[in-house]
């Protein structure tokens, strides 16, 4: 079997971010991950929104029964990674300072 | 309306660029009202001879500014990661639907192309790889296209992005009701969303597209053969077109001169006289503001823009003198102001005029005859 061809990653950090005078570079990290935050929570929000709309329509929501839901092994691996990701989303600012100091 | 090429989005993706335009209209419509009264109250007067420097380091001394400013270009740093996350995860399914496009039109790349420095030295709008970005694949194209649509907060046309092109159109309609072009180019095209409008003005013309990002104008082509236009794009630098003299009865550009420098304006102003057949017209749509009429707070969010969004050349556009700039280059017939925005051009509409009607509404456009 031939390997596909490595697909190219895309570009992440935009050339030339200059600091804002004054600003600690905390600061901004901190509200860079404050936007990302609340954009998973719109996000989320929205997504459960579709759900709970889609079910009524439906005739089938029984809002007790979310409380005892319990996931199967596939299914707490798909919500690990959902997790993961959120957190790498949330959370990026803090790497791309990581890897922009490890570029320097 | 949308056409084959743009990448689609999830439920999800679709949630998070909605945010991002909201989150943008906030920042615009709620915050940033507080921040131009507090400029007015710190603006040393008209006597002063350095009054927009002066406000702008008043107001970074303001922490609630520096938040304003440093979450404004996080706003812009999430479109982008928003807009590329989606597009990686269609990366198959696009290059699959380009390959699958009808065969007309063709790109010309340049293998040894080098981007002027102006480009090379900030990625235009934080556009991480910025458009000269090149990886032998189309997807920063579709990056490009789908973000600039919502960064311009569907103002510009929708998803088709494409009132400046037909504004390009309606000026032509206006000015030039006898031009009745043959071969057109223009300068700066992008993923096209310009040049298909105008292709589509006159079917009868060749097209051709220049600009400088190789995956971009990958992405072009399919997207104009998705959308049955017929377009010749080349890989190379407005400031140097690869075309012999006299070869076109219609240049334009659409927003490219702003993101250039002042030499590489006068530069594209020579160029575009030089390309042109005797009789031929060129256009340049830009931004419609000028600098000298702007309040105090148009020119710092100029200076913001400049800073925390990579729009270097911004206040040289929009200070030039396109009059004196294009008699200089040797056009005659010149007409300077302001062509309505519309997604209709007609024939008999007219709509140009001195006065601008305002961000969105009208463009300016500086055009003259050869
Ligand atoms: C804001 S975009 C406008 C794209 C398109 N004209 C439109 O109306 O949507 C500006 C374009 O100009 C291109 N550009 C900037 N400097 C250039 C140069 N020296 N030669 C060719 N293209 C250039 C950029 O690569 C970018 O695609």
């Amino acid at each position: 079997m031939t390997q596909p061809a490595p697909r190219p990653t895309m570009p992440t950090r935009a050339k030339r971010r200059i600091p804002v005078p004054g600003q600690s570079p905390a600061e901004d990290r901190m509200l860079a991950m404050i936007a990302a935050l609340a954009s998973e929570l719109a996000v989320t929000r929205e997504r459960l929104d579709s759900v709970e709309r889609l079910l009524e329509r439906a005739n089938i929501v029984d809002r007790a029964a979310i409380e005892t839901f319990t996931p199967d092994a596939a299914q707490s691996s798909d919500r690990d990674a959902i997790r993961r990701r959120l957190i790498a989303h949330i959370f990026g600012p803090l790497r791309s300072d990581a890897d922009a100091q490890g570029d320097a | 309306m949308s056409h084959p090429m743009l990448p689609a989005t999830t439920h999800d993706e679709a949630a998070a660029q909605l945010f991002v335009r909201d989150f943008k209209m906030f920042l615009t419509e709620s915050v940033e009202p507080g921040h131009r009264a507090r400029a007015e109250r710190l603006d040393p007067g008209a006597s002063s001879n350095a009054r927009v420097e002066t406000v702008y380091d008043r107001l970074h001394a303001d922490e609630g500014f520096r938040a304003w400013a440093s979450l404004r270009r996080t706003s812009q740093e999430m479109l982008w990661a928003g807009v590329s996350e989606s597009v990686a995860r269609q990366a198959d399914s696009l290059e699959a639907l380009a390959a699958a496009a009808p065969e007309h039109g063709s790109l010309t790349l340049d293998p040894n192309f080098v981007q002027p420095a102006y480009l090379d030295s900030g990625d235009v709008h934080l556009m991480p790889g910025g458009y000269a970005h090149d990886d032998g694949a189309l997807l920063q194209g579709a990056v490009m296209d789908r973000g600039g649509a919502v960064y311009m907060l569907g103002r510009n046309g929708g998803l088709m992005n494409d009132v400046r092109g037909h504004t390009i159109v309606a000026h032509i309609f206006a000015q030039y009701p006898d031009l009745d072009p043959r071969e057109i180019l223009e300068l700066g095209c992008g993923v096209g969303t310009s040049l298909i409008p105008v292709a589509s003005a006159f079917p009868d013309a060749q097209v051709h597209g220049i600009d400088v990002g190789a995956a971009m104008l990958r992405y072009a082509l399919a997207r104009a053969r998705h959308l049955g236009a017929t377009v010749h794009l080349h890989q190379g630098d407005a400031e140097n077109p690869p075309f012999p003299d006299a070869s076109f009865d219609l240049v334009f550009s659409s927003v490219l001169l702003h993101e250039t420098s002042p030499a590489a304006i006068a530069n594209i102003m020579a160029q575009c006289y030089r390309l042109l057949k005797p009789g031929g017209v060129v256009v340049h749509l830009e931004v419609p503001n000028r600098y000298d009429e702007l309040d105090l707070w148009g020119k710092i969010r100029g200076e913001i823009e400049a800073d925390y969004n990579n729009e270097p050349n911004w206040k040289a556009a929009i200070s030039a003198d396109y009059r004196a700039l294009l008699a200089q280059a040797g056009f005659s017939d010149i007409a300077v102001g302001y062509q309505a925005a519309t997604s209709t051009p007609l024939r008999g509409a007219g709509g140009f005029s001195d006065t601008s009607m305002g961000t969105f509404r009208s463009w300016f456009v500086a055009s003259a005859r050869k």
